[in-house]
């Protein structure tokens, strides 16, 4: 669980990137934090890992307060996966790159190794144990990225714009994967995005930023509802939202709104 | 008043040798001036962070110099001089584009243009270079880095950063050796650009260098 109470925060005496925000993710959520470029959405996760601290108000990782700690200290409670995944990539193998947070945790051997076939496991990457990471596909390292936070166990993964610079199978690979850790092993999910359909899709709730304003928290079915208009966050429907509103058929994917569509229309596929 | 690039790498130059020559309360007065001029030219946040960083390392220079024995004022000339030219540097990039640099490297200089290019390129590649630094501290703080303990597992623990680091530095220039052959470099390289020509401004600022340059000797010998 974490929770963020009148948070304010600014880099260098600059001007307010975070404005009394407070919001508060329990366990087990799938939450979409979305926002134009330079809203505060990164700041944000960025406050809930501990990588900064706030100018004024708390934060609260499972009910104990971050202000003293640094990242190393959360990183078997939140695990963060960074937009670049080579300016991480460290050790000469899969396997060990995955085990470099529980090395440095001193965890024993046979923990390790349990512990990273597990994470490998979860992001469908036990097949490339030895592999030489750097030769992996660029969605492979994000996968590899996830797999490395997942190392340490943590209840809550931050991905940022995890999505980014993937073809659509690797998008849709690794949406799977959060899906199921979400499901399956009830990890808390705060997925960074700019990314509309897949926000809609897979997230429960939706918490918008806007100039450092929280503007919206709420459910993703309720802001993707295709008539709300979003442009004044920076933000815009997709086009499946709206094209559900305007048939009135709820669907989640292309897929399914053609097949309710024919449903609706009385037509096979 | 503009003076080209030429005339500030001869006025750099020349403080270098300035500091060494002329007495400890005129390099001071150099100081003075040289942070009046860099104030003027640039005074944002970055600027007096440089400054800043550049007197705890001076500060640190002169402590080191005074552990290994040097008597104080050794310690503290040394500390100057060493203020001094670099801030002649400062002065100099925050004046003049790393272009222009290279340009009067190649035509006055006669510096081969790899070479000019070479030396901008790294200057470029701080910028970048530090914040990919920052960002992979904080990738791998968030699985478990932390560079608590003494100077030797702090200085083992810190190549979870380094590796990194190098790894995308070589593929960064790998990158842009690549991009740059494609766009022709080498063929005629700063041979389209406008030279830069000496005007006025130029010609009193190299006289007055001369002139200050020669006064250490004539005040000795005639």
């Amino acid at each position: 669980m974490i929770e963020a109470k009148a948070v304010n925060f600014a880099y260098h005496r600059g001007e307010p990137v975070i404005n009394d925000i407070t919001c508060k993710i329990e366990d087990g959520e799938f939450v979409a934090l979305l926002g134009h470029n330079g809203s505060g959405k990164t700041t944000l996760s960025r406050l809930f890992m501990a990588l900064v601290h706030p100018r004024s108000g708390d934060i609260f990782v499972d009910g104990d307060n971050i202000e003293k700690l640094e990242p190393a200290d959360l990183a078997h409670q939140v695990g963060y996966v960074f937009q670049n995944p080579d300016l991480q990539i460290l050790e000469d193998t899969v396997f060990a790159e995955v085990a470099y947070g529980p090395r440095c945790k001193k965890l024993s051997e046979t923990a390790i190794k349990e512990q990273v076939q597990a994470a490998l496991q979860a992001m469908g990457l036990e097949n490339l144990a030895d592999a030489y990471p750097r030769t992996l596909s660029f969605g492979q390292k994000r996968r590899l990225g996830v797999a490395a936070a997942l190392a340490l166990n943590p209840r809550t993964l931050i991905l940022d714009e995890i999505t980014n610079g993937q073809d659509e199978q690797e998008k849709d690979d690794m949406m799977d994967y959060l899906q199921k850790l979400n499901k399956e092993k009830r990890i808390t999910i705060i997925l960074i995005t700019h990314d509309m359909n897949i926000a809609r899709q897979y997230a429960k709730r939706a918490i918008v930023l806007n100039d450092g304003n929280l503007v919206f928290d709420g459910t993703t079915q309720d802001l993707y509802n295709g008539v709300r208009d979003l442009k004044e966050w920076g933000l815009t429907q997709p086009i499946m939202a709206i094209l559900s509103a305007a048939f009135i058929i709820s669907a989640p994917t292309v897929e399914d709104f053609c097949e309710k569509l024919c449903l609706k229309e009385g037509g096979e596929r | 008043m503009k003076i080209t690039a030429f005339t500030q790498l001869i006025t750099v130059l020349a403080v270098t040798t300035w500091v060494f020559l002329l007495p400890v309360p005129a390099v001071a007065i150099i100081l003075v001036l040289e942070l009046a001029l860099l104030l003027y030219i640039k005074h944002d946040r970055l600027t007096m962070a440089a400054i800043g960083a550049l007197t705890v390392f001076t500060g640190m220079m002169i402590l080191l110099q005074l552990i290994f024995g040097s008597p104080l004022s050794v310690s503290l000339t040394g500390g100057l001089r060493m203020f001094v030219m670099t801030t002649a540097f400062l002065c100099l990039l925050a004046a003049t584009k790393i272009q222009d640099i290279a340009q009067a490297l190649v035509e006055k200089f006669h510096l081969p243009c790899e070479y000019a290019f070479m030396l901008t390129t790294a200057l470029r590649f701080v910028p970048d270079f530090l914040t990919d630094s920052a960002t992979t501290l904080d990738a791998q703080s968030c699985r478990g880095y932390s560079n608590r303990g003494n100077v030797f597992k702090r200085f083992y623990s810190y190549l979870a950063v380094v590796k990194p680091l190098v790894m995308r530095a070589v593929a960064k220039s790998d990158t842009l050796a690549l991009s740059m052959e494609l766009k022709g470099f080498g063929a005629n390289t700063y041979q389209n650009m406008t030279p830069q020509r000496l005007c006025f401004a130029d010609y009193l600022v190299l006289f007055l260098v001369m002139l200050l340059s020669l006064y250490p000797l004539w005040s000795k010998y005639i």
